[in-house]
């Protein structure tokens, strides 16, 4: 599923490596939290796997794509069979929930049948059914990162990965959005979340790869953080 | 395709001001090169017209000219003849067309014909006008045969190809022609780097919906299309709009209103404006395509 080995990421104009000589095998439907303090590595780590960045030095697999080689035109194919969350939901203000997750499809170029379908059957997976129409601004943080998991879910990825899905709610929120992306997980997504939520990584006992200084110091199944 | 154009009329919306600019500029520097292209066709045909009547002028020697070339004065009735008689040579007359001879008197009316109503008219007499042998060659490219057969020939005072004069009004409008393609491609520049600034500045008020669209794997043709649109619908305008411009120009200007006032001579007409008019849709829209296409590539990384 994902296979990094060796990478090392240096950004210009700093002297340290953002990662260091980094290796992490993910297989299907594992759930792995990266933590670690601001600056150890994880977004850099997210950004390799979305192919937002290429490694420095080393290899990056995902969904059985080489990152580091895949000509930039085939990106794009390559990002509609991954799921993306991040911790400001980046929605559309001007467009109704219905139509923020409508609009990743018809990008895409779904057809209005697929699209009229799917997209009230993934609202009501993530409990928004009767919400269709408001606008996010009408919503609650929760309810947006709903949403945004929807968008994310609609093509039903094999992979999810979220940066910091919770770092903007509250904790009885955070543990609605919890419930939701481990149902994600067990219905055979594989998930990469990225957080600095201990409460989170504690009470779920799933694996645990921590960063510190752009290198891996733990990767712990069933750790805490 | 729904979403790419409306896409594209949000993008109008949006930048109003800029798109307008974009027309304006697109339309007046075209028109700039429909004009000069105009030009360009008006100086050939001309060449046409002109060269195929300009003829050289073997000037005999008259009582002012210069003693250097004429240290005898006035042409003698035998060096006239011993002239006329070259020209009627085997090897000159297989070059010439016609040739006529133009006495004091002829001359004399002609500049009166050209020069009516001009001080110098009254001062001049037919004496001081040069009797001359007019030569049509039948090939006026071959001028100088005659010119170096005559030059220096007791009794002729100059040899002198009528286009020579000709060249002189032809490279003034050349020179109008090239100055307004100059004009042309700076404004056409202009107009680039002007269609990629409104690019640039739609796409980062569309920043959001971009990020989401590169997040969502949404194709950079798909992500691309409506900025390169947007910029190529505002220069097909401006250049509608400049084709419209050239063809009123050769209606109303040249055949309205020059055509009217020198009839002999012939000018670009409609037909050739709409030779035209093709030429600078297909440059507006090229133009307006690379340009919003390269903006939008550097603005755009996958």
């Amino acid at each position: 599923m994902i296979s990094i080995s060796n990478v090392s990421k240096q950004y210009r104009g700093s002297a340290r490596p953002a990662l260091n000589n980094v290796s992490l095998e993910v297989a299907k439907g594992d759930f792995v939290f990266l933590v670690g303090a601001s600056g150890s590595g994880k977004s850099s780590l997210m950004r390799l796997m979305l192919r937002e960045d290429v490694p420095t030095k080393g290899s990056v697999h995902v969904l059985g794509e080489n990152l580091v080689g895949i000509p930039s035109r085939r990106v794009p194919f390559f990002r509609r069979r991954l799921g993306v969350v991040f911790q400001d939901f980046r929605l559309l203000p001007n467009k109704t929930v219905a139509q923020n997750v409508a609009f990743s499809l018809e990008v895409i170029g779904k057809s209005q049948g697929f699209i009229q379908e799917a997209v009230p059957e993934v609202l009501r997976l993530v409990g928004l059914e009767g919400k269709a129409d408001r606008l996010p601004s009408e919503l609650s943080g929760g309810e947006q990162q709903r949403v945004a998991l929807a968008r994310a879910i609609v093509n039903k990825p094999a992979l999810l990965l979220a940066d910091e899905p919770t770092g903007n709610l509250d904790p009885t929120t955070s543990q609605d959005i919890m419930a939701l992306i481990e149902r994600i997980n067990l219905a055979g997504t594989t998930v990469i979340m990225a957080t600095h939520d201990r409460g989170i990584v504690d009470r779920l006992k799933k694996r645990v790869v921590e960063l510190k200084d752009g290198e891996i110091i733990r990767d712990q199944v069933g750790g805490s953080y | 395709m729904k979403f790419v154009f409306s896409e594209v009329a949000q993008g109008f919306r949006r930048n109003l001001s800029m798109v307008v600019s974009v027309i304006l500029v697109t339309f007046i520097s075209l028109t700039f090169v429909g004009t000069a292209s105009l030009l360009q066709m008006q100086i050939g045909q001309m060449k046409n017209y002109w060269y195929d009547r300009a003829q050289v002028a073997v000037y005999m020697c008259s009582d002012v000219s210069a003693t250097d070339v004429c240290p005898q004065g006035e042409a003698s009735e035998d060096l006239k003849a011993s002239v006329k008689e070259k020209l009627e040579s085997n090897t000159l007359s297989q070059y010439i067309d016609k040739y006529y001879f133009e006495d004091h008197d002829q001359a004399y009316a002609t500049f009166q014909e050209q020069f009516k109503g001009n001080a110098v008219a009254k001062y001049v007499t037919a004496k001081q006008l040069n009797e001359t042998y007019w030569v049509k060659l039948k090939d006026s490219t071959k001028s100088q045969i005659i010119t170096e057969s005559f030059t220096g020939v007791a009794g002729v005072e100059e040899v002198r190809d009528q286009r020579s004069y000709l060249d002189q009004i032809f490279s003034i409008l050349n020179a109008a022609s090239l100055a307004a393609i100059g004009i042309a491609v700076l404004m056409l520049f202009s107009a680039a780097l002007l269609i990629s600034t409104t690019i640039r500045l739609s796409a980062f008020s569309r920043r959001r919906e971009l990020g989401i669209m590169r997040l969502v794997g949404a194709s950079n043709f798909y992500i691309q299309l409506p900025f390169i649109l947007e910029g190529v619908v505002a220069a097909t305008i401006g250049s509608i709009l400049s084709g419209a411009a050239v063809l009123a120009i050769v209606q109303f200007f040249v055949q309205g209103y020059l055509a009217e006032r020198l009839p002999f001579t012939s000018f670009v007409g409609l037909a050739d404006g709409l030779l035209v008019v093709p030429v600078l849709i297909g440059a507006g829209i090229v133009l307006a395509a690379l340009a919003s296409g390269l903006a939008i590539r550097r603005y755009l990384r996958i």
